[in-house]
């Protein structure tokens, strides 16, 4: 039992969810002596004014974070990565144009949500 | 709301000879427009600054839902109470976040929260000089709704683009939210200047006792005048960009239109923008009343400080008691 | 009883009128009074997070008691801000617990407010606001009957706080155990008149507004005895006297002279 309040100031990072299609989005950091008083207090202090579905609290202590030195080194890539996105199969567009079809790309694809019903 | 100005002690920078590198780095980093974080390195100055900085920031906001407090339970409808509760809210939320910066800041000298109320109550944390007046009637409560918080927002917005990136999203979190407020402030003056003659009296009167307050709001123009400034240093670590005066003169030009588009006068016969100069001319306040001020010998400091030391003494049994359960 | 759609459908019985309207005095009086002691407490919370957290329960609060008055100025009564700031004492149906001082001082100078208090109260008070909404939301006066079903689906987070700020008290340390233990059974000797229905009691219950007044407290003391370590022996008591019969304490003349002083200095001004 302590009689000096500093562990009443434990830090905890606050998470909400906005809408039922939207990730779990980080908020801000709070104050309070543990992980049931940090979740009552973290909506009204960050999310007053917006909608919110879901609040996460994570002790700040217990995420593993990249240092000042790992975002420094391992965040940068080179540009040379376009086999991985659409932007290095783009002359198929020309191709299928020949063949008078219509390119799959990312908005047809999409698209193709409802198909016809049997 | 709250602008920065110095108090005393100058800071001395001294680099090792190893440091020089990183400084560098640091520097085309901001000048980059990057942003720095709480963990990366950063020049001692820089640091010591934001905290500075951004702990007198908070405080003041926490200080400064005082003075506009007296008037939450008398507000004079439904609305207005629940409108200026919502506001005050919002300002200790403002000091929240803000402090909560800055005890990351602090980290690295083992000082957190604690030694923040306990700064701000032996008078080694000052709180802006704003809030050291009274607020005498409800026309007060709207002169700090408006003009005092429209001082704040020409401060802070100032600052959105900061370089120690937490204080920058913050900011974005409180710039926000004062838009609200700003028309928060206006609506009650609103109502006051188109309402009955002891209500425009009242507004007027109310005017008359901020204007000192409002032209301090920014700080002296320069160190020259009250023996220390830090704004230099803080553009140009892209902190802020404006001098004082830079922005006093904005918050003129943007506010001295709309004050006098409500039929209210200030107390000062010569202010007035001047074409040619292209600035406005007014009479400089009391520099030797603000430093008095900013040294808590300010009209209302000794009792807001009671008021915040009575708070915290008389609550600490609830945060000794949670401190020792068993940390979740 | 059949279902009253509308304020000039619920005017055409005089009973069923006055019984109404003094339920709606009740709701109304209880909200905005306890929602008034906490807006004392905006700035001098036991730390800032708190103090955020607390004081959009208190506007929520509020809000409730404006959508009664509401209801009462659709009843003809006046209007709203009339009725939450110009009834003297004598008239108003809170229940006197609600009025009570935080601590002693005042939020303006010397605030020793006492935060076991405002913990024992609002736990108590949330509870019984809760039991005594879900009562109504069948109520014969269909636009009685939403606003409750409205406010209680914002009251749970309130209810959620207070209990646990109570519950993590109690079982913290022996300090904040006996502070909490005082005013329960502080409580006790003062909370009783919330359950009176007041003097049109029986033509509430006749006009299907609401349930008795045993039912009430039973269901109020089936939930507080679940989280209350030390329940105190024998019934809540009425120390203070009743405020459904119009019954006050000083206290109650101390917060009006606050919340009106602004709205008294011109009643016919545009504020």
């Amino acid at each position: 039992m302590g009689t000096n309040e500093t562990n009443f100031y434990q830090e905890y990072e606050v998470f909400s969810k906005r809408s039922a299609k939207a990730p779990v989005q980080h908020q801000f950091s709070l104050l309070a002596p543990n992980e049931e008083m940090a979740l009552i207090m973290a909506q009204e202090n960050f999310m007053r004014r917006e909608d919110v579905l879901d609040v996460w609290v994570v002790k700040k202590s217990h995420i593993r974070a990249m240092t000042s030195e790992e975002r420094q080194n391992w965040t940068k890539r080179l540009d040379n990565k376009d086999y991985r996105t659409t932007k290095g199969y783009g002359y198929l567009r020309k191709k299928w144009r020949e063949k008078e079809q219509g390119m799959l790309d990312e908005k047809e694809i999409l698209s193709w949500k409802e198909v016809k019903k049997s | 709301m709250y602008n920065y100005v110095e108090d005393g002690d100058s800071q001395t920078t001294a680099y090792m000879a190893d440091d020089q590198e990183k400084y560098e780095q640091f520097m085309a980093r901001i000048e980059a427009g990057e942003k720095i974080e709480a963990d990366d390195w950063m020049p001692n100055d820089y640091r010591q600054a934001l905290i500075k900085l951004i702990s007198m920031h908070g405080i003041s906001e926490i200080m400064g839902a005082l003075p506009e407090k007296e008037w939450v339970p008398k507000a004079p409808t439904l609305r207005r109470k629940l409108g200026i509760m919502a506001k005050v809210q919002d300002e200790m939320g403002h000091g929240q976040l803000l402090l909560r910066v800055t005890e990351d800041l602090m980290r690295p000298f083992g000082r957190n929260r604690e030694n923040l109320m306990k700064d701000l109550l032996n008078g080694d944390l000052k709180f802006h000089n704003v809030f050291h007046m009274p607020t005498k009637t409800w026309a007060d409560a709207g002169m700090v709704g408006w003009l005092v918080d429209g001082a704040a927002i020409i401060s802070q917005t100032n600052m959105l683009d900061a370089s120690y990136g937490p204080y920058q999203r913050a900011l974005q979190r409180i710039c926000a939210e004062e838009v609200f407020h700003a028309q928060h402030g206006e609506s009650i003056i609103m109502a006051l200047a188109e309402g009955t003659k002891q209500q425009r009296d009242m507004l007027q009167e109310s005017l008359n006792r901020w204007w000192p307050s409002l032209l301090m709001f920014f700080g002296p123009a320069s160190a020259a005048t009250t023996g220390s400034s830090k704004q230099d240093i803080m553009i140009k670590y892209r902190i802020r960009k404006s001098t004082n005066e830079e922005l006093r003169q904005a918050f003129l030009s943007k506010y001295m239109p709309r004050v006098f588009s409500l039929g209210l006068t200030v107390p000062d016969e010569t202010c007035h923008y001047d074409e040619e100069k292209e600035e406005w001319i007014y009479q400089q306040p009391d520099w030797e009343e603000f430093k008095k001020i900013i040294r808590n010998q300010g009209p209302r400091s000794k009792e807001r400080l009671r008021l915040r030391e009575i708070a915290y003494e008389n609550n600490r049994w609830v945060r000794r008691a949670l401190a020792a359960q068993p940390v979740g | 009883m059949t279902a009253i759609e509308s304020p000039k459908q619920a005017l055409e019985n005089q009973i069923y009128a006055l019984a109404l309207k003094d339920l709606l005095y009740q709701l109304a009086d209880d909200d905005f009074l306890i929602s008034f002691r906490g807006s004392e407490w905006l700035g001098l919370a036991p730390h800032v997070e708190e103090d955020v957290a607390f004081s959009s329960i208190t506007q929520n609060t509020m809000g409730h008691a404006f959508l009664f008055y509401s209801l009462l100025e659709d009843l003809g009564a006046g209007d709203a801000d009339k009725l939450a700031h110009a009834r003297p004492a004598k008239e108003r149906k809170n229940t006197v617990y609600a009025e009570k001082r935080n601590g002693d001082g005042s939020y303006l100078e010397d605030p020793y407010y006492d935060w076991a208090l405002t913990v024992v109260r609002y736990f108590l008070y949330e509870v019984f606001k809760k039991v005594k909404l879900e009562a109504i939301t069948n109520c014969s006066y269909r636009p009685l009957a939403n606003v409750a079903k409205k406010v209680l689906m914002e009251q749970p987070y309130h209810l959620a706080h207070w209990r646990l700020w109570f519950q993590q008290l109690q079982e913290a340390n022996e300090d904040a155990a006996a502070r909490i233990q005082q005013r329960v059974e502080e409580a006790w000797r003062q909370f009783g008149d919330a359950f009176d229905l007041g003097p049109y009691g029986t033509e509430m219950q006749e006009a299907g507004l609401i349930a008795d007044e045993e039912t009430l407290w039973a269901a109020w003391f089936s939930e507080v005895q679940e989280v209350i370590q030390h329940m105190p022996a024998g019934p809540l008591e009425k120390q203070l006297g009743s405020g459904r019969f119009g019954e006050h304490t000083a206290d109650l003349d101390h917060a009006l002279h606050i919340l009106s002083e602004v709205y008294n200095s011109d009643r016919e001004a545009v504020w």
